[in-house]
């Protein structure tokens, strides 16, 4: 876990520059003829909801290692990573919400994306309360990870099921064809990608003050365990 | 090995029947369940038609979360869970005869839960109960096999009811919702019935597939 102390002021401080550029280019990036300012809400919402899955990506990967190798480290990842991924996955939905009012005139429509990504939210919550439900923490951590693995298969056929039942959200703008009226291009694509890869290093660095912490927590509980126990 | 797992389940399934103490709760859970969506929304006879396939998931998915808070009951004292686990048979053969007897259970209640159902609510569909039936069989397959795993998962932990609710609901999302609109279908005369039962199998094999393997690691020491 040394490396993660050595990676954490160059992450952050690179971090901090990637975002202030990126505000940068979203300030001077002009406004939506048809959204008006309210488009500089996507430049936070896309990014952050790219990071929601990503770290669940993240946290897949970290969980097969764990149950694998049986590396801790890979289990401390995985438990930053949920945090991590779940602050991510709320300020998708909350800004999702506040983009929505004004341009679907809602803040919440039963749509396939909108409901996926709210179970993605209480599958995190879920995994987060079943670690520290179990008094031994190498269990909790079993539990965990063989959780995290059913979520991740789980999750594209809860994506697939609710697509199937219903669909209001736009499809996805970077991909779309270029005469499609949700193509995003010229000015606008410069900040969003470049946000983008600036949430990308934010989650990384999230997870690293998150696992350093998560680290010197579970040093103080072995400590506090062998204090209460000293004869085992 | 089969046999074995067969072992297992008619073990639960049968000290259940004679104890009735998992399914008379399950039972009665479901009807309190029926009266409260009664009085919650009061539909009339046009609007049950349209409820039944929610009401009918709903009241099945609640009920499961009962039967599968007591799947690990038998072996909680005595370490006789650990016993369990000596039994030289693979770890998913054990597995298997859990799932089956909740499954076994689950199912017994489902049958008495649809006629009362349609009984309470004035739905007139009798000719489709072999359907819905039906349905509500292959999604439970599903719902059983991972409900088992999480209630393996969940085994001793602190306030455990609640978070197998908290961990099972929105990982059967996909169940929940094919199941309701499987037997929407079926109750419609132009209803589509086939892409939400491919999805109820789809669910199936996957649980199918997975659960044993992972209870394996689950209880491995």
């Amino acid at each position: 876990m040394n490396i993660l102390k050595k990676i954490q002021l160059p992450l952050g401080l690179l971090t901090l520059i990637s975002l202030a550029v990126g505000a940068w280019y979203v300030y001077q990036a002009p406004a939506d003829f048809q959204q008006g300012g309210a488009v500089r809400i996507l430049y936070v919402h896309v990014p952050s909801a790219k990071m929601a899955l990503l770290s669940y990506l993240f946290l897949t990967v970290a969980s097969v290692l764990y149950l694998w190798k049986r590396w801790e480290g890979a289990d401390i990842v995985a438990e930053a990573a949920t945090a991590v991924g779940a602050a991510f996955t709320a300020l998708t939905l909350a800004s999702g919400a506040i983009w929505g009012k004004p341009m679907w005139g809602t803040w919440w429509a039963w749509d396939a994306r909108l409901t996926s990504m709210l179970v993605l939210l209480i599958i995190y919550k879920g995994l987060m309360v079943l670690r520290h439900s179990l008094d031994d923490p190498v269990k909790g951590a079993r539990a965990t990870a063989i959780l995290a693995i059913i979520g991740g298969v789980d999750l594209p056929i809860i994506h697939y099921s609710v697509v199937w039942w219903r669909t209001l959200h736009q499809p996805p703008s970077l991909t779309a064809a270029e005469n499609s009226s949700v193509h995003i291009s010229g000015p606008l694509l410069p900040p969003l990608l470049i946000l983008s890869g600036a949430f990308i290093l934010l989650g990384l660095y999230m997870v690293t003050v998150k696992a350093r912490q998560i680290e010197a927590r579970r040093r103080l509980d072995a400590l506090e365990a062998a204090r209460m126990h000293p004869d085992e | 090995m089969l046999k074995a797992a067969y072992r297992i389940a008619w073990k639960d399934v049968a000290g259940d029947l004679r104890r009735r103490a998992t399914l008379s709760s399950m039972l009665f859970f479901a009807i309190s369940v029926l009266v409260v969506f009664q009085a919650a929304f009061e539909p009339d006879r046009k609007e049950a038609v349209r409820l039944l396939p929610g009401l009918l998931w709903a009241t099945t998915l609640f009920t499961t979360l009962v039967g599968l808070g007591r799947v690990f009951q038998a072996e909680e004292e005595d370490g006789a869970f650990e016993g369990l686990l000596l039994a030289s048979v693979p770890r998913g053969v054990i597995f298997f005869g859990k799932w089956l007897g909740n499954l076994l259970l689950t199912l017994l209640v489902e049958l008495l839960i649809l006629p009362l159902t349609m009984v309470l609510f004035n739905v007139d569909a009798w000719t489709q109960v072999p359907a819905i039936l039906g349905i509500l069989g292959l999604g439970t397959l599903g719902l059983t096999g991972l409900g088992t795993l999480l209630a393996a998962m969940t085994r001793g932990a602190r306030s455990r009811e609640t978070l197998l609710a908290l961990l099972l609901l929105p990982l059967t999302a996909p169940l929940l919702i094919s199941g309701v609109q499987a037997v929407a279908g079926v109750l419609q005369p132009d209803g589509v019935v086939a892409p939400w039962l491919k999805l109820l199998i789809i669910f199936d094999l996957v649980y199918l597939a997975m659960t044993p393997w992972a209870f394996g690691w689950l209880v491995e020491e």
